[in-house]
């Protein structure tokens, strides 16, 4: 979610020291901007800057983006640098672009609240962001002149949940709403914890300016936290256990330390699930997300399922290519060392997103061609369109690891994982040792990147506190679409353990992409490249409970199942299929101390090494595929 | 000796750097190929460049190589002929010589060729006979010349310059070793303190190792094809260097291979291969040259120098260590290698300011030949030093202890507690981070972060420093161990630990971070079995506490103040090594069931010694 942030600022910085090109000088020459402070129905004042068309052949739509990071640049004589991004094409449209600071946040006035719960049965003057949203765009629609009374909503990451609170304002003149890596659950699966997993690495490095104080409107937040280290595994090391990060941020970080004081999923959490509102959605939605987002793949997909499930009769659809946080409005050839041998951010925006608003908000053109779902599979690098996601043709194949550690797609081995069946049974096993972690991605960092999420695994391999389980070289292409389901069976020798499950394509020792397709200039050596299609992380006391943990009887064999966000990959022909087992994903995921705990308060004394065995054979652990037939 | 790439890409540098004088060979050099024959009828084939524009007489540059003398033909000319190109243009007779039994040459090679310090018959030949005969006839039949000889030679034609030495003939008069190969058991190559140099030696034999039927111009195709992307993954899954003699390898084919898997210990072999018993009373005048970074033969540099001085007072014995790579000596400019910025061109201040000088004082009257005893590139401080001995006479060894809580320091720690790790030859630590096809040269010099991370390395950190510390000679690793197998090797690494606000070096990659950097400065490993004998390995006792202490070649280096002394330790290389079985065995031997995991124990007080200059 960082990211964005330093995009913005990104985006103004060069605003100013780089030459306007023909497309700056058409926006300021046929825009006017106005800078209103809308009132909200408490009296609380919203501030919104709208960038009018001069044209007046036509009654134009609203294009609305809602967001804690400013909508800066602020003053009527400055403009959004709109030029640098595709959305210029909707100011050729007409489009009425309004941006606003959310409540609470730079100059916009009362209180922030991080993920505002939303509120179903609001009374009176109550609040929340569907009742912003909904008031900003009755306040917009009766008073900006010549709008055609449709408009829609979208936004990234923070503004993606904006947008999802958005859709739930019931609002008539809203249509379409496009929430774009929506913030969904930042418990289950987005951004500051994956399973129960604090990611303290993306935490820290964005509620120390994030999580100031505003006592009153502003415009600049001023200065974070800037640690002298500048290897974040050497900092996150050092720093130690997470009470220690409490000192450094200090007391005025609110969110940061109720994170802490809510280590379980209980109703504080349950109340930031931004899914819980997602009944009897009004406007047309089309989510977007990317396969290999950070911050908020999770959300992306589990929005777009829990309103397929909620809001049946909801016109919901997604798109997910193959993109990091925010890729799709930027170039979309690559990422990292992986590439898709098209440019596939200009294949959404033309084909999906521009038609998507045109549709709905000026009825211009048609939708016809927006499937249910449009879903990029990386590995043969095409898009798919389907009627259903996860996809209807789906066969839940189950892979298992043979004695001797391979993995086998065995359809007949059809035995569940029975932590009672483990006499005779084999296993792997490693030590994990909080005190050397196993590292997230290679080299050295300042920042988490955001490459790692299609980083070649090799430097994990070679550890001994990584299981590595490779499949033999596969005859016929294997398309997995929708979740992965690990079922480990695991026992411990404490009483907590973190586990990290990774699905990996090995590519062919003579593997060469397509001369010609776009990458990142970097000469890196494809050949055995495993390239990581989906991690994902556990906390084992979670295992039967998010709201109530379970410590693990040391030595008594038990069953860590969990689901990993859903994938869309073809493992060619000629590849194989890798899953690598480790405890530790370090500085992303923080270190369970593999004592039962609460970890927020545990101190440095309390992690230990832990002995960790993985069962396997037919009676052992296993993992649910779903295949393409 | 692994230098063939090095040399190569050398010698790209060198012509892309004259292109201007692309034919200065063919333009200022009379070519003519002969064959000289030695005192047992052996002829040896001999390149001979004379300079076209007579000036009197001149003196003899000889190289003797197994890397071949060519090109072949007197109208086939070399790109460059001479050490150098300062030197290419004074007038001098340049000679190469391919060595007995390589290449155009007749004979038999050998590996390394023993010495024969007492020879009886003219079948008696050895290296130094025949670099005997070959200046002798040089001398007698060569045009205008003055009667001296002067032989130079990078890796293996360091050795044969090093050979020329005992019993030379009297023309010799001044003689450069450079990265001579000298001891490959203990220290060059092939083995060092016992342990098998896997990828090098598998990678070198399978190009020098190719046997031939009599003379040829061109050995053809390697042994075998060794088409690899990912040389840690290729020699995992090869497993047991026993696998490396099957029909997909060298299956024989390489007599030195099959040599080299045979003796596994300091025997007769390796023994009569060790020139350094017969650098006795050496008073020519040498100067022998190494790196701080070659890979190869750093060892042999500085053993042949000290071997030299030891056995001859007085002498005309020099070194020179400069910050180069096996043979960056030679490249054209040498101002920066891995993270290191030398800050000048230190090969051209050698060439033009030693060598030449060197050879032009001895062999020609010229000039005056002022060089110090030992001239030293001292890393850390990026400065040339001159002392009048090496190591230097004012150096203090001090101790320090790796302790409790993974701290270095000079002072030993109350506690006799232990830091423990499980050895897994399955899961070997990697030399170097990221995936390789052959060895990463930038290796003696990388950071070792990716090392310090995994469970399997130990780390001991002093305190930021608070004054410079200068470093200047040789390091002696004292380890208390116990292990749950037989046996175990022990790889120390000595960094030196940037400050976490160091700068970032001028056109640092992306995304590169000097801060915090963990650069090595030596690292060395001896193979446990060997700690009390060379020649008669031991097995550990399981559980029981053996002392193995051991060598880490010099080092000229200076922690600067604020920096941080590091020493890691760990039980793989890979595949820099062979992996160790933890078994007490012959590892030629092993089978893959041989190898297992071990538990190492290494006792707090453990030391390392280093050299600190007052």
């Amino acid at each position: 979610m960082q990211k964005v942030l330093v995009c913005y600022f990104c985006c103004f910085f060069s605003l100013s020291v780089i030459a306007q090109n023909a497309d700056s000088t058409w926006f300021v020459n046929n825009y006017t901007k106005k800078e209103i402070y809308i009132p909200m129905r408490d009296g609380i004042k919203l501030f919104t800057s709208f960038y009018i068309p001069k044209d007046q052949t036509e009654k134009h739509p609203f294009l609305i983006t809602r967001t804690p990071y400013s909508c800066a640049p602020y003053g009527t004589d400055k403009y959004v640098p709109l030029w640098y991004s595709y959305k210029m094409a909707y100011a050729h449209e007409n489009y009425i672009f309004v941006l606003q600071d959310v409540r609470g946040r730079y100059m916009s006035e009362g209180v922030f609240e991080d993920v505002r719960p939303f509120n179903k049965n609001k009374k009176g003057k109550q609040i929340d962001e569907a009742s912003d949203t909904y008031d900003a765009l009755d306040w917009m629609v009766k008073n900006i002149p010549n709008n055609n009374g449709n408009a829609g909503v979208f936004g990234t990451s923070y503004p993606g949940f904006y947008s999802t609170e958005a859709a739930l304002s019931g609002h008539p003149a809203l249509k379409a709403v496009s929430p774009q890596a929506p913030v969904t659950d930042w418990f289950i699966g987005d951004d500051f914890h994956h399973k129960g997993v604090f990611f303290a690495m993306d935490g820290f490095s964005f509620y120390p300016t994030f999580g100031k104080p505003h006592p009153v409107p502003t415009k600049d937040y001023g200065e974070g936290f800037s640690s002298p280290i500048k290897d974040n595994y050497k900092f996150y090391l050092a720093a130690g256990a997470l009470k220690n990060l409490d000192s450094m941020i200090g007391d005025s970080i609110k969110f940061w330390h109720e994170m802490n004081q809510h280590p379980n999923y209980d109703a504080w959490w349950q109340a930031r699930n931004a899914r819980v509102g997602l009944y009897n959605v009004k406007p047309a939605m089309l989510w977007v997300g990317g396969l290999f987002d950070a911050e908020d793949c999770y959300g992306a997909w589990n929005s777009f399922k829990a309103t397929d499930k909620q809001s049946p009769q909801t016109n919901n659809k997604i798109v997910m290519g193959p993109w990091y946080h925010g890729q799709w409005s930027r170039e979309g050839s690559y990422l990292g060392n992986v590439r898709f041998e098209s440019n596939t951010s200009d294949y959404f925006q033309k084909n999906l997103e521009i038609p998507f608003f045109n549709y709905y908000l000026k009825g211009k053109g048609s939708v016809q061609d927006i499937s249910k779902a449009t879903i990029f599979f990386t590995g043969e690098n095409k898009w798919r369109k389907l009627d259903h996601w996860p996809a209807a043709n789906v066969k839940e194949e189950k892979l298992y690891i043979s004695a001797d550690n391979k993995l086998l797609l065995d359809e007949s081995a059809g035995q569940v994982a029975d932590p009672g069946k483990i006499s005779a049974i084999s296993f792997a096993e490693y030590i994990s040792d909080p005190s050397k972690p196993v590292p997230y991605t290679e080299d050295v960092h300042d920042q988490r990147t955001r490459e790692y999420m299609t980083d070649d695994q090799r430097f994990a391999s070679r550890r001994p506190d990584v299981l590595t389980f490779e499949m033999g070289i596969l005859k016929e292409d294997i398309t997995v679409a929708g979740p992965v389901i690990a079922n480990l069976l695991t026992s411990i020798t404490t009483t907590d353990a973190d586990f990290v499950i990774k699905l990996i394509d090995v590519f062919p020792d003579d593997f060469t992409y397509p001369a010609g397709s776009l990458n990142n200039a970097k000469d890196y050596p494809m050949g055995g490249y495993q390239m990581l299609v989906r991690g994902e992380i556990m906390r084992g006391k979670f295992r039967n409970s998010f709201e109530k943990p379970e410590p693990f009887t040391p030595g008594k064999p038990a069953l860590v199942k969990f689901e990993l966000p859903d994938i869309a990959h073809t493992f060619k022909k000629g590849h194989r299929m890798m899953i690598q087992v480790q405890s530790t994903w370090f500085p992303l995921a923080d270190r369970n101390p593999q004592k039962f705990t609460d970890i927020y308060k545990a101190n440095d004394s309390d992690f230990q090494k832990a002995n960790i065995r993985i069962y396997t054979g037919v009676n052992g652990s296993f993992f649910t595929l779903p295949v393409i037939k | 000796m692994k230098s063939l790439i090095t040399f190569l890409a050398i010698l790209l540098c060198m012509t892309s750097f004259g292109q201007v004088q692309n034919n200065f060979v063919k333009e200022n050099f009379n070519k003519t190929d002969t064959l000289i024959g030695m005192r047992d009828g052996v002829k040896l084939y001999t390149v001979i460049y004379t300079p076209r524009t007579m000036t009197g007489k001149m003196a003899i540059l000889l190289e003797r190589t197994p890397y071949s003398a060519g090109p072949y033909g007197d109208t086939n000319y070399a790109r460059r002929v001479g050490p150098n190109p300062t030197l290419s243009k004074e007038p001098y007779i340049f000679v190469y010589q391919d060595v007995r039994g390589r290449y155009m040459s007749e004979g038999t090679n050998l590996e390394v060729t023993p010495n024969l310090a007492n020879k009886k018959t003219k079948k008696d030949v050895d290296e130094s006979s025949d670099t005997y005969d070959t200046v002798d006839w040089l001398t007698k039949n060569l045009k205008n010349n003055n009667g001296r000889v002067g032989i130079y030679g990078i890796s293996y034609p360091g050795f044969y310059a090093t050979a020329s030495l005992p019993g030379a003939h009297p023309a010799i008069k001044a003689v450069s070793p450079q990265a001579p190969v000298t001891d490959e058991f203990v220290g060059d190559d092939a083995n060092h303190n016992g342990a098998f140099f896997l990828m090098d030696n598998f990678d070198f034999m399978n190009y020098f190792g190719k046997p031939r039927s009599g003379p040829i111009k061109d050995y053809g195709d390697q042994v075998f094809n060794a088409d690899r992307k990912n040389a840690y993954d290729f020699f995992l899954k090869l497993g047991p260097i026993s696998n490396s003699q099957s029909a997909q390898y060298f299956n024989h084919k390489s007599y030195i291979w099959d040599e080299y898997l045979q003796h596994d210990t300091y025997d007769s072999y390796w023994k009569a291969r060790n020139i350094r018993p017969y650098l006795q009373n050496i008073t020519i005048p040498t100067l022998v040259v190494g790196g701080w970074f070659d890979a190869e033969d750093l060892f042999g540099a500085l053993n042949t120098y000290s071997s030299i001085e030891a056995h001859a007072k007085p002498n005309k014995n020099h070194l020179v260590m400069g910050p180069w790579t096996h043979g960056a000596w030679e490249s054209s400019e040498w101002k920066q290698y891995a993270s290191h910025d030398f800050g000048s061109n230190t090969s051209k201040y050698f060439q033009d300011s030693i060598e030449a000088t060197f050879f032009d004082f001895y062999l020609r009257d010229k000039g005056t030949f002022t060089a110090a005893e030992a001239t030293v590139f001292e890393t850390g401080s990026n400065q040339w030093r001159s002392y009048n001995t090496w190591p230097p006479a004012n150096v203090q060894a001090v101790t320090y202890y790796l302790g409790d809580k993974n701290m270095l320091a000079s002072t030993q720690g109350a506690s006799s507690g232990y830091d423990e790790y499980t050895s897994d030859p399955h899961k070997p630590v990697p030399y170097t981070n990221g995936i390789y096809a052959s060895r990463n040269n930038d290796y003696m010099a990388e950071d070792q972060r990716f090392a310090a991370i995994r469970p399997d390395v130990l780390v001991y950190e002093s305190l930021p420093l608070t004054a410079d510390i200068r470093l200047a000679g040789k390091i002696i690793a004292d380890l208390r161990v116990s292990m749950t197998g037989t046996d175990g090797d022990f790889i120390v690494k000595l960094i030196d630990v940037l400050p976490d606000d160091e700068p970032n070096f001028q056109n640092a990659p992306k995304g590169f971070q000097m801060a915090g950097y963990q650069r090595m400065v030596r690292a060395e490993v001896m193979r446990g079995k060997f700690r009390n004998s060379y020649e008669k390995p031991e097995p550990f006792i399981p559980g029981q506490v053996s002392t193995v202490k051991f060598n880490l070649n010099d080092v000229a280096h200076t922690f600067k103040k604020g920096h941080k002394i590091m020493i890691q330790v760990q039980s793989s290389w890979f595949p820099l090594v062979d992996l160790n079985p933890q078994k007490f065995m012959r590892i030629p031997e092993a089978t893959e069931r041989d190898f297992q995991t071990s538990t190492i124990r290494l006792y707090h007080g453990s030391n390392i010694t280093l050299p600190v200059v007052n």
